[in-house]
């Protein structure tokens, strides 16, 4: 379970701030696949920052009864002067997980052959989800948080990440924050919606969707 | 209860350690890369520095200096001089160049200032040996008359720097000024380090003076582990000691401070 209480994250904006979020509360339980819709700028990469530690909250608490993943995006994550084994070194040692392993699922799930030999820097964003999706598949988290990246593959790609998250994975949480409200009605099964700082969280999907489309 | 806290705090201790091994590898990599003599490269400005600017005053002073040999006593001064001057330097706005890295959540902002400060003093210490091997060779070094005081020396020496660095590298996030004051102020400091003078060679109110500066208790412990009985010196091993945990508790503060408003790509 992961629960947030009262967070607030206010940003300084100019001379003054910018109040992100605003009292959120809401509890993800063991399972669950939350969407988290909002406009551009509504706060939903920020609340997966939080979620995953990435930032602190201004105020408020945020528990975590289970495993985490790091927030799979476009940014972070990753050195992008070392090459996609370095990259893929570097994650096995600080989650003291068998290298190999890692290394043998990272050229399987990501197909990008000779190039992990080359500076990540030199990725195209659909390569570089595939890094981060197949660096925290080899690891396996309870939890996913997921922050658009999906959108970026190829056929392929959303192939195999549908398969492997939601058929072998099928009992894990997963927060994902989406535009694609195809792709949501499709995998989750409860939703957040963000908007003006505060967050309101549906069990019905097709209702907070709606919602989001009329914001 | 204590047992599990204890249990807690020793797994706490694992994974930091593993994390500190994983950066420092990383950080080899990215700054020196794997051509040529690859992390060797950490030793060379340390030598390069201390060999150059030793040449230099033996050419300018003589060969010796009080009765000691002054390329031993520049290159005893110049090695823990370019500890401290990197340590601080590579500490300036090191959690936001290390900000990608945050994704993970058992990697902790100490752990970026702790990994770059190790290779640091990795490098210097890898530096002293090799350039005193060399000079004492060429008989220009004495064998060093107490090890175990040379090396407490170098270590009361390194804790303070690396309680500045504790300091600088937060204030360096909270404000830019700072960054153009630091290369100015490590050079103001040189005279301060005790790299010019033993405390014996002043007059006995200087060395009061300079007897504040915790750097000097470290310079002498290191010159007299060298020299032994050839010259007298002047510490007292608690002030740096003591220096370093006041500095220290307010930049783990500052740190902790920092960390709530950081914010990262």
């Amino acid at each position: 379970m992961i629960v947030c209480h009262n967070i607030c994250k206010t940003y300084p904006l100019g001379a003054g701030h910018k109040r992100v979020l605003d009292n959120v509360n809401f509890a993800v339980e063991r399972g669950d696949r939350v969407a988290l819709l909002g406009r551009n700028g509504a706060g939903k990469s920020t609340l997966i920052k939080l979620i995953g530690g990435v930032e602190m909250p201004t105020s408020g608490q945020i528990k975590r009864h289970m495993s985490v993943s790091w927030p799979l995006g476009f940014a972070g994550g990753f050195q992008g002067s070392l090459t996609g084994y370095d990259n893929a070194r570097f994650i096995a040692r600080i989650y003291q997980r068998e290298y190999s392993q890692i290394r043998d699922f990272v050229e399987d799930f990501t197909e990008l052959g000779r190039q992990l030999k080359m500076p990540v820097k030199t990725y195209s964003s659909g390569m570089r989800a595939r890094l981060a999706f197949a660096l925290s598949l080899a690891i396996e988290f309870e939890c996913y948080l997921i922050d658009e990246i999906i959108l970026v593959g190829d056929q392929n790609f959303n192939r195999k990440c549908h398969y492997e998250l939601l058929e072998r994975r099928r009992d894990r949480t997963m927060i994902l924050a989406s535009h694609s409200t195809e792709l949501v009605r499709e995998l989750c099964n409860r939703a957040v919606l963000i908007h003006n700082g505060q967050a309101t969280l549906y069990d019905d999907v097709n209702l907070a969707v709606e919602t989001y489309a009329n914001l | 209860m204590t047992r599990s806290g204890l249990r807690k705090l020793h797994e706490g201790w694992r994974v930091q350690v593993r994390v500190i091994h994983a950066l420092m590898i990383r950080e080899l990599h990215t700054r020196f890369g794997r051509e040529n003599i690859g992390f060797l490269w950490i030793m060379v400005e340390p030598l390069l520095f201390a060999g150059l600017v030793a040449i230099m005053w033996r050419f300018m002073k003589g060969p010796e200096e009080h009765g000691i040999g002054i390329i031993a006593f520049v290159v005893t001064g110049y090695i823990p001089i370019t500890l401290f001057r990197h340590g601080i330097a590579r500490s300036v706005v090191v959690f936001t160049a290390n900000g990608s890295l945050l994704y993970h959540r058992q990697i902790k902002i100490i752990d970026f200032i702790i990994s770059r400060f190790l290779i640091e003093m990795l490098g210097g210490m890898m530096a002293y040996v090799f350039i005193a091997s060399i000079l004492i060779y060429f008989d220009e070094f004495p064998i060093p008359a107490d090890i175990g005081l040379l090396i407490a020396g170098w270590m009361v020496y390194a804790l303070f720097s690396f309680s500045l660095c504790l300091i600088i590298a937060p204030l360096s996030e909270m404000s830019d000024a700072l960054e153009k004051f630091i290369p100015v102020t490590t050079y103001i400091m040189l005279p301060f380090s005790g790299l010019f003078t033993l405390a014996s060679w002043l007059t006995p109110t200087m060395r009061d003076y300079l007897l504040w500066s915790p750097f000097v208790h470290g310079m002498e412990m290191m010159r007299k582990g060298i020299w032994g009985d050839q010259i007298t010196a002047y510490y007292n091993v608690w002030n740096p000691i003591i220096a370093s945990a006041i500095i220290a508790a307010i930049g783990l503060a500052l740190c902790r401070r920092v960390r709530r408003t950081l914010s990262v790509e």
